[in-house]
């Protein structure tokens, strides 16, 4: 790989997604570092880190026997199944929690951990799924032959442990940086404060951002500590090898427990990706007042006409930031894959702006941008772009590390060999065969840019999207206009995979 | 492989451009944290009026104004907002403090009462909410209720709700009661409230629209909000009535949308030109009328029946710099109790 092409590539990230992080990170104070007080904050962290665990384990629970099922066994509509599983996670969390509290009085912080656990469930699902599916067969076919179904799920689960409590600690870290699902959900009753209200409260109260950096730090490491171990483990542990001669595991016959299990995983999949849609659809059609289909149809016109404008610009944004992230990725992914002696260092850096709380990420940007020599730049939708691109692109990058890690480095020595220089290799060699990641990954960046509110927030480009203009009609009550446009957004958001689903053969393979 | 690059790059000029045209250069930029969908009518017809290309730009909600007053702050060194009208009065008062703002002595703000003015006509308010309790009627009787403490009154345990006082107007109004009450009693009062809210005996909800809501749908008794989100709760034909507590005795609070202009504003005239448009009886008339049913802070502004205006009830008097100029450390103080 050419050091200047991996140069350019780390520049464009540095700035983009990390200089944010940096401009803010140069304004704290000492004296607010000092002010920090460490009783509160640590009973505070212990609440979220409770809340953490509960959302993983709930993950965990739900969607590591569902990721194996629909790997490697004969589930009745598995392919359907993998494909709605995806629903809850893709889902604005405040939106799902929403539909979920239209269906229950359920509050306080164990309702918030089940919301949270829903809706990252799929990312444990995908995970295992994943690391099932690259079992050698002659492992599984020994299982069985030993001690039949019984054992051949003692095995396998032996084998993916590692990626599934990786990925719940995934599922950890988005749980723990979220606070307007644990405010919205324990708003009867009980209140469950956690550390993320914290840093918000202090942004929000204060006339400068020192304080909320500094508040923030505890947070930063704490997601730290999770998110880079959880993506080591993930990244060695491909159960498999190239150098072998790897066999595709068979799927396993469920025997008589194929259509009790086939009904059961429906049932949860239903219950978390169809519920909240169904929800929505009600309340667009009239709701409590009584549904009427004419009433949805009206809704749905009526959003869409309010809602063009900001819909076009979300649409505009998400998709700039998907094509920005592609080529940066491509170089930086590639290189972090095949570094070993970086692995640890450059993915603790790429994952950084996941880690940072979003309200800080826009301040970031605003305190970066903002300034004479960029000032056409920061009065562009570009800027909506970079925003959106700095936050997201990690997931872009480490979805390409990890499609590269498990590609054959031979076939890239074979090109140099031919004598194809680094440029060529890149895109003529390793970029169709990481085709379908990369198109993946700029799939989720595109989903995520489309629902992201927090940094949004600050930023002037971003704030005609659709999810600003939903979360402010939303203050006034749930009518139908605000279910429509809710509705409008989860059709944008759902509309990638759906298309994927039904027209592409490959898998898509976008996992970091 | 050819023709599909040739596409990639014929999708990236276009978005470049599309992306290029999404910053055209306005005529007047205005940071807006009233309700957008109370603003947009006023700036629609404004904008008509003027034959200006007036850029908007909105709140959310969730940040409770904070977000443009952080805006406004952050850009100070190249600013883009030319006028900034905020739905309370705190985060005004802050900037003018620390010098963000530029003094302009509308000549629509001389029928202003003196207490909405800043002496250094760095702010005016304007169009005010009250603070009231928005009670249901099935679930309790609105004389029972009268006092800024009856959330404490333990016939009502569990069924009483209010905003966390960390942001917004509830932490306005929390803030106030520490200046008009006696020392210690606020204080007092905010502790019980922790206390009641951690024993499940009050709820504390994620904003006065969704204390609305809680009230609306049944789901509690009363709680304390805006007069805005009451109306929305009244229109909806939610089964709610509003009271004005504390006649007699404090009054109620009454909270101002405040406009200003930021110091180094781009284009001052246009701003200027706006803030006399935005004073006038004519826009406070407006907010009177509209769904948010704002309560003009003049005498004989016309006002439909159901909005009160002043004399029909006691305010609470206090000084809204002072409260302003408190406003941070009191945040500090609440985040302390409530968020632990």
């Amino acid at each position: 790989m050419s050091r200047w092409l991996v140069l350019v590539a780390a520049s464009c990230f540095a700035l983009v997604a990390l200089g944010p992080t940096v401009a803010m990170a140069l304004r704290v104070q000492v004296a607010d570092l000092a002010a920090l007080d460490l009783a509160r904050g640590a009973g505070l962290l212990w609440r979220t880190a409770q809340l953490g665990l509960g959302a993983a384990t709930i993950a965990l629970v739900l969607g590591a026997p569902l990721g194996w099922l629909l790997s490697r066994s004969n589930l009745v509509g598995a392919q359907a199944l993998r494909a709605l599983v995806l629903v809850p996670l893709l889902l604005p969390p405040l939106v799902l929690a929403m539909s979920c509290m239209g269906w229950t009085t359920w509050r306080g912080g164990l309702a918030t951990a089940a919301i949270m656990g829903v809706g990252t469930y799929p990312l444990v699902a995908l995970y295992v799924a994943r690391a099932a599916e690259r079992i050698d067969a002659r492992r599984s076919d020994a299982a069985r032959l030993a001690g039949g179904l019984a054992a051949v799920a003692r095995v396998e689960w032996a084998l993916v442990r590692p990626v599934a409590l990786a990925s719940a600690g995934f599922a950890f870290a988005f749980a723990v940086n979220d606070f307007a699902v644990v405010d919205y959900v324990s708003s009867l009753g009980p209140k469950h404060p956690v550390y993320a209200d914290d840093i918000f409260a202090s942004w929000r109260s204060g006339n400068d951002t020192s304080k909320a950096v500094a508040a923030a730090w505890p947070l930063v490491a704490l997601t730290l500590l999770v998110v880079v171990p959880a993506l080591l483990v993930v990244r060695r542990s491909p159960l498999f090898s190239f150098e072998g001669d790897f066999r595709a595991p068979s799927r396993v016959d469920l025997g008589a427990w194929r259509w009790p299990l086939s009904l059961l995983m429906w049932s949860v999949v239903a219950a978390t990706a169809l519920a909240p849609l169904a929800r929505l659809s009600w309340e667009a059609g009239g709701g409590a007042r009584g549904f009427e289909l004419a009433t949805l149809g009206q809704s749905l016109s009526k959003a869409l006409a309010n809602g063009r404008a900001n819909l076009q610009a979300s649409l505009l944004f998400a998709l700039g930031a998907a094509l920005f992230c592609l080529p940066v990725a491509l170089v930086l992914g590639h290189a972090l894959a095949r570094s070993r002696r970086l692995l640890a260092l450059g993915t603790t850096l790429v994952v950084l702006p996941l880690c940072v709380p979003p309200i800080l990420h826009g301040v970031g940007n605003l305190a970066l941008w903002n300034r004479p020599e960029t000032a056409a730049l920061y009065d562009s939708g570009w800027m909506a772009v970079l925003l959106q691109a700095g936050r997201y692109a990690p997931l872009l990058v480490l979805g390409v590390a990890a499609a590269t890690a498990a590609t054959d480095r031979r076939i890239e020595e074979s090109a140099r060999l031919a004598g194809a220089g680094p440029a060529r290799t890149l895109y003529g060699i390793v970029a169709p065969l990481l085709a379908s990641p990369l198109a993946g990954g700029a799939m989720v960046v595109f989903v995520f840019a489309l629902r992201e509110l927090d940094a949004a927030i600050l930023v002037p480009a971003a704030n005609g999207t659709a999810l600003f203009r939903l979360y402010n009609a939303v203050h006034f009550g749930r009518d139908e206009m605000v279910a429509a446009l809710a509705l409008w957004i989860c059709f944008f958001v759902l509309l990638p995979g759906a298309l994927w689903s039904l027209f592409s053969k490959r898998n898509m393979g976008a996992l970091p | 492989m050819r023709a599909l690059h040739q596409r990639l790059a014929k999708l990236c000029a276009a978005l470049g451009l599309a992306l290029a045209s999404c910053g055209s250069d306005p005529d007047l930029v205005v940071y807006c944290s009233l309700d957008q969908e109370f603003a947009e009518p006023l700036m629609r017809e404004y904008q008509e009026r003027t034959g200006l290309d007036i850029r908007v730009e909105y709140d959310v909600e969730a940040n409770k104004n904070v977000g443009l007053a952080l805006r406004v702050r952050e850009e100070a060194a190249r600013p883009r907002c030319d006028v900034f009208w905020s739905n309370e009065f705190a985060m005004v008062v802050a900037l003018a403090e620390d010098g963000l703002l530029e003094a302009y002595d509308s000549p629509s703000a001389a029928s202003l009462p003196p207490e909405m003015k800043d002496p250094g006509h760095r702010w005016h308010g304007f169009a005010a909410r009250a603070r009231v309790y928005i009670v249901n009627t099935n679930l309790v009787d609105p004389a029972e209720i009268d006092s800024w403490d009856d959330l404490l009154d333990p016939r009502h345990a569990g069924k009483v709700a209010m905003a966390r006082p960390l942001a917004g107007t509830t932490l306005t109004h929390m803030a106030a009661l520490h200046e008009v009450l006696a020392p210690g009693e606020a204080r007092r009062f905010l502790e019980s409230v922790e206390r009641l809210s951690r024993e499940g005996r009050l709820n504390l909800a994620n904003g006065n629209a969704h204390v609305m809501r809680l009230v609306s749908e049944g789901q509690c008794a009363f709680g304390w909000t805006d007069t805005d989100d009451f109306h929305v709760a009244l229109e909806k034909g939610a089964p709610v009535q509003a009271v004005y507590p504390d006649q007699g005795g404090i009054g109620t609070m009454l909270i101002p949308n405040t406009i200003c202009i930021p110091a180094s504003a781009p284009r001052k005239d246009a701003a200027r030109r706006f803030v006399d448009w935005a004073l006038s009886e004519e826009v406070e008339a407006r907010l009177a009328a509209s769904r948010s049913a704002q309560i003009p802070v003049r005498r004989g502004v016309a006002r439909p029946a159901h909005v009160k205006g002043p004399g029909e009830f006691e305010p609470m008097r206090y000084d809204l710099r002072a409260v302003g100029l408190s406003i941070r450390a009191r945040a500090a103080e609440f985040q302390e109790l409530f968020l632990k």
